[in-house]
This record gives C-alpha cells, structure tokens and sequence, in this order.
C-alpha cells in the first residue's frame, strides 16, 4: 500500500523507508509539516507515518488539520521517549496510533497493518459473532465454542482472543496486546503476555487441531488457522 | 568604596535627613530672631512711652521747667531709656543728645558710633516744643549675634553628626550587602557550601539573607542529586555498554551466518535494553517533577487491585507463587490510573521476581481514617534492616539481586509515583507470626469516598 512518511531526521527516514519498502509497500517521503500537510490532503495514501516534532508545522497540528478537514487517512505519530501525556493528547487530536522511539521495524509495520484494517469501512460495521475455522466467538453473550465445544474464559482471555482474532493473519506484537487487552503504556517486568497466551493456547488446544495461536520469534503473536 | 558609598540606598536616606534637619533648622533661627527682635523693639518703645508721658505730665503741670527736672530724673534711673532730649525750635532745652529734626512719632535717630542707632518715640509738648526719649539699639543686635552665633554653631554640629551616622548606616548596610554579593559570587566560582552569615538580628536583611540561604540549601540538594544521579548513569551504564561491545566484537571474528545472526540478535537485545533503561531514568525524573498531577482523576484502588490479581495471578501461578488480595469492596482516591496500575504492579512484580518459589504475596488495601493505605507484603527472607534506606535509590540493587536481570530503578520508580500521590513509602519487616517476611508498605493518598470494608479473599 502507499504510504506517506513525514519525518525530518534523514537517518531515521532512511531505515523507516527502507524497512516499509521491504515489507513492500510503496513509500513517499516528506520532511517539512506544511508540505506533508497539503500532500496528505490528497487523500491518496493508505496511510500516514508521521513525527511528532517537525520543522514548519508539528505532526499534531498537521493530524488536527486532516481531520478537521475531513481527512480519514490513518496516522500513526512517532515521538521521542518524552512525555507520557503525549500519547493520549495524540490519540485525542485524531491519530489512530502512537509509537515511542525507538521502535522495532516488525512493531511499526505490525502497527501500521492493524491501523490500516481498522480503519477498513467494512470492519467497522458492528460485528457481534467472529468465526475463524471451528472457532467461533460470540461477542455479546461472551462465549466462544471450538468444534461446538464451548470453552471456559476468563474475561481477560476473552479480549485477549478477540484481538487476536480480530487481527487475523496480521502479526501483533507484545506491546499492542499490553495495550489493547490489558490498558498498559509500560513494559511490565514479568511475562504477563507470555503467561495468558499460553493459558490461552492450552484452552484452545484441549482436544482441538491445528494450532491458532502462533508465535512470531522476537515480535508476538499471529492468529492464523491453516 | 567612598565613591560608592554616594551611590547606596543609606547615604541618600542620610542626605535627604540632612536637608530637611537642616531647612527646619533654618526655619527655626528665622523665627526665633524675629521674635527677639521684635520683644525688644517693644520693651524700647515702652520704656520710651513711659518717659514721655511723665514729661508731658510734668510740662502740663508746671511748665517747662517741671519737664526739664523730670527728665534729668529719668536720666539718672536705672531701667528707663538711655537718651533723652528736649528742645524748642532747634534748642536743646534738656537731656543728652543732639536737637533734631522737629517729628513726632516711633523713629530711629543715628547714634554717636555706627552700629549705635537710637530707638524712640518723639512726642510735640506744645508747639515748637519737642521731646524725645529711645534707647541704643547695640544690645538688641548684639543679642541677635549672640543668638545667631549659636544656631550656626547647634546647626554645623547636627550637620556632622547627621552625615557621619548616615554614612556609618550606609556603611553597615553596604558591608552586609556586599557580604551577600561576595556569597554569590563564591557560590558562581564553585563553592556552593558558603553561606550568608547572619547577625541574629531578625532585621530585613537578615531575613533576606535566611531565604536566599534556604534557597542555597535547595540548590545544594538538588545538584547533589542530579549529581548523584549523572555518577550512577555513567557508571551503570558502562556495563551493558561494555557487553555490547564485547558481543559485537566476538561476532566480527564469527564465519558462519547463523553465529553471525545470533550475534546480532543479542546486539540488538542489549541495545534495547539500554535503551529501556534511560525510558525508565526519564520517566522517574517526568514523574518527580510533578507534572502528571495535573491529570489526577478519581480512581477506585480496589477495583484497580482486583484487575491487577487477574492480570498478575498467573503470572505468580507459574512462577510458584501465590497471589492473596485483601481489599475492601471500594476505595476512591485522587490518582493517575496508569502510574498506579505501573506502582503496584512494579511492586508485586518485586515480590514474584525476587523471593523463592513457595512465597505468598499479599497485597493488602486498608482504610485508616482519610487514608487509603495499600501494602505488599511476602513471607520471602526479607531484606536487611541496614539496606532499607538504599532500596529506593536510583540502580541501587541488593548483592544478592545482581546476577538477575534489571537495573534497580523499580524502586525509585515506586517512590517516585508513591510521593507524586502524596503518600509515604517505606520498606518493613512485619512482626511475626503471619509475615515473616518483608513488606513495602505503601501509604497512597487521602480516599475520596468511605467504602464498605468487605473482604473479598
């Protein structure tokens, strides 16, 4: 897909663009905010990897203006490991995902793919039954079955699954699961993830093949039937 | 210093004193010789008054001779005026002056000597018949003199006195401000142990020298900090730096890819963790300078507790641990949910990474009065009493702790969140017999609403 990346640091625009490029995807480079500003506007990419400090106009005020603008395209913001609030003050001015520097190459594009699935038209229609395989997950009575068997979860293993189905064939990594099953901005010490995916894994697994849940070495985690 | 000294606040009080003591002064000596001059003028003409009409008495009587011996009477008495005449149509008939002019009224006739004028009333007995009677007018000036004399003298003498003590007072000041400006400029060369004396005195400067001193003692403090801090970073950061550079070195000498990949691998796990460790150092420092309170939102410490349980308690589960939770139903307090969620957290975390298989964590949330008191306690060994003070220092780690992953800043983290919260931490042994372990006792701020103490297991 087409992908804008607004940053001024050329070394770090180098690596970001040639690891983009290598997962395939056609990038175009920005270094200045107004410029990104109005190219952006065009509404041609698939999605915007954006600094948040940059010459001319930062990458908040350039997200605030796509949206006020009616502009949907998804941000990704990338900002120094400063600020805590900066991260809800960009999810609030309209960006769709934030990332500390510095950052994993497998994390960015593991990021960009569930930003841009989200913001798929068709994805986010309501959904109440999510079906992979034999496994099927009730989202409104929180029930999920495996060749008709119904298996028991915790809440947690509940949004743990049902983000993990949800981003079906799309890696994703430790950190996004911290963040969207367990609310956390921090890397924990101990292997929180590591310990309820494989409890997880064992309840899924009870009498059942294939594996769901795979695990991608140094990344996280794929969801994948085949 | 003298020229200096023309320019302090004290000298120009002193000169503005000088001058208004100085003006009333004037004033004063102004009045004082107006009013002698004018009392004496007075008793003159009076006694002048006085002798005329006991002549015209006399002349009225008897005649002109009656007047002459009236005069040559008056003459001869003391307390009466000291000239007299009597003449007619330019003859002197008596006394002891000149004839003069025929006037009648108060008037100043020249004396025999200069500065001898004659004050007196001329008075017409009958026509061509006048008479005249004043006094020297030498005593009143020189009373005026006298007096004159002295004012200058009391005058010339404040005047001195008054500016050898403004300049005295200007001097002390200077001397204390300079004293003051002589601190500072130690303190820009480096010496930040000087202070300010002071006298004790209570006085302004004194005041100001106090507060500049507590502000210096701040300072002091602060620096020492980030002092200690800028050591322990350059320091503990040459470890994981040093390893770096030893395993890339070993991959230079590797053949293979595989070796060559691994290498790498571990390269970029231990560039990580250096970076994870100044996220850590940057956070703290966020953290310590206060600014998250701004964002502080009720949050329910139970509730967030009981997540914490789910989130940890297999965790601990795998790590043969057990995870016991003591909380009431619900207990509100002001806070940043996402710190305290990385307090606690970091807290148990502690526990299950740092005691032996078998240990019990409690994590325990009371109500006492307005407080909301949360501890973490285990039946682990415990840590030393002499190590507690250490526990919360920046890359502080127990001997017994550094073979283990980590860099110590767990704690100061903690400390750091507990304080921004306004609560107290503190490390304890708890007395025996249900812990016989150690505790981190955590006070977290007043609660906001009055729970019901439900213990839920």
């Amino acid at each position: 897909m087409k992908i804008l990346l607004i940053e001024d640091d050329s070394e770090t625009s180098g690596h970001v663009s040639h690891a983009l490029t290598a997962a395939g995807h056609d990038v175009e480079r920005a270094a200045d905010g107004r410029l990104a500003l109005s190219r952006a506007l065009s509404g041609e990419y698939a999605a915007l990897i954006m600094d948040r400090m940059l010459p001319g106009l930062d990458g908040l005020s350039v997200t605030k203006q796509l949206r006020a603008q009616g502009n949907e395209t998804p941000i990704l913001l990338i900002t120094t490991m400063t600020g805590i609030d900066d991260r809800v003050e960009g999810l609030e001015g309209g960006a769709d995902d934030y990332l500390v520097k510095p950052f994993a190459f497998a994390e960015l594009l593991a990021r960009v793919h569930a930003m841009v699935r989200r913001a798929d038209i068709s994805e986010r229609a309501a959904v109440t039954r999510l079906v992979i395989a034999d496994l099927q997950m009730d989202l409104i009575a929180r029930t999920v079955h495996r060749g008709g068997e119904a298996i028991d979860l915790q809440a947690q293993e509940f949004r743990l699954l049902e983000y993990l189905v949800r981003n079906t064939g799309r890696a994703v990594t430790r950190s996004m699961l911290l963040e969207h099953v367990w609310k956390l901005n921090f890397d924990p010490r101990t292997n929180i993830v590591e310990t309820h995916v494989s409890r997880l894994r064992s309840k899924l697994a009870r009498g059942h093949a294939p594996e769901l849940i795979h695990t991608i070495r140094g990344t996280g985690y794929i969801f994948r039937a085949d | 210093m003298r020229i200096r000294l023309l320019h302090t606040e004290g000298f120009r009080v002193t000169a503005i004193f000088v001058a208004i003591f100085a003006a009333s002064a004037a004033a004063l000596a102004v009045s004082v010789l107006v009013i002698t001059d004018v009392a004496f003028r007075d008793q003159i003409v009076q006694f002048a008054n006085a002798d005329i009409a006991a002549v015209r008495d006399g002349y009225n009587t008897e005649g002109v001779e009656e007047a002459r011996e009236v005069i040559g009477q008056r003459m001869a008495e003391p307390g009466a005026s000291d000239f007299f005449l009597l003449q007619r149509n330019g003859i002197r008939l008596a006394g002891n002056l000149a004839p003069m002019p025929p006037r009648t009224g108060i008037l100043t006739v020249p004396g025999a000597r200069p500065r001898h004028a004659i004050l007196g009333v001329a008075a017409m007995l009958a026509p061509g018949l006048y008479v005249f009677s004043g006094s020297d007018l030498y005593r009143a000036n020189l009373a005026r003199r006298q007096i004159l004399r002295t004012l200058i003298w009391i005058f010339a003498a404040a005047l001195v006195l008054a500016t050898i003590a403004g300049s005295l007072v200007s001097r002390s000041f200077l001397g204390r401000t300079d004293m003051i400006a002589q601190t500072c400029r130690a303190i820009m060369n480096g010496d930040l142990k000087t202070r300010i004396p002071v006298r004790g005195t209570q006085d302004e400067l004194d005041r100001l020298s106090q507060t500049i001193n507590a502000m210096l003692d701040r300072i002091a403090a602060l620096m020492e900090n980030v002092r200690q801090v800028t050591n322990d970073i350059a320091h503990d950061l040459r470890t994981p730096v040093t390893h770096l550079r030893h395993r890339l070195e070993r991959a230079r000498g590797q053949a293979a890819p595989a070796d060559y990949d691994k290498a790498l691998e571990a390269a970029i796990l231990a560039s990580d963790d250096i970076l994870a460790l100044f996220a850590a150092l940057l956070r703290i420092a966020q953290i310590e300078g206060g600014a998250r309170r701004a964002g502080f939102a009720p949050v329910d410490l139970a509730e967030l507790l009981r997540q914490l349980r789910d989130m940890l308690g297999p965790v601990a589960d795998d790590a043969q641990h057990r995870l016991v939770l003591l909380v009431p139903q619900s207990t509100v307090i002001r806070g940043d949910r996402e710190l305290l969620v990385q307090l606690f957290s970091n807290l148990i975390e502690n526990a299950i990474v740092h005691t032996p298989e078998g240990t019990r964590i409690v994590v325990d949330l009371k109500e006492e009065k307005d407080s909301a008191i949360v501890s973490i306690s285990d039946n682990g060994p415990g840590v030393p009493q002499e190590e507690h003070e250490k526990l919360f220092r920046r890359f502080y780690r127990q001997e017994a702790s550094r073979t283990r992953p980590g860099y110590g800043l767990g704690l100061s983290l903690a400390a750091a969140i507990t304080e921004l919260h306004g609560g107290r931490h503190s490390h304890h042994y708890r007395p025996p017999p249900r812990f016989v372990g150690a505790g981190i006792l955590c006070l977290v701020a007043k609660k906001l609403t009055v729970g019901t103490p439900q213990m839920t297991p």
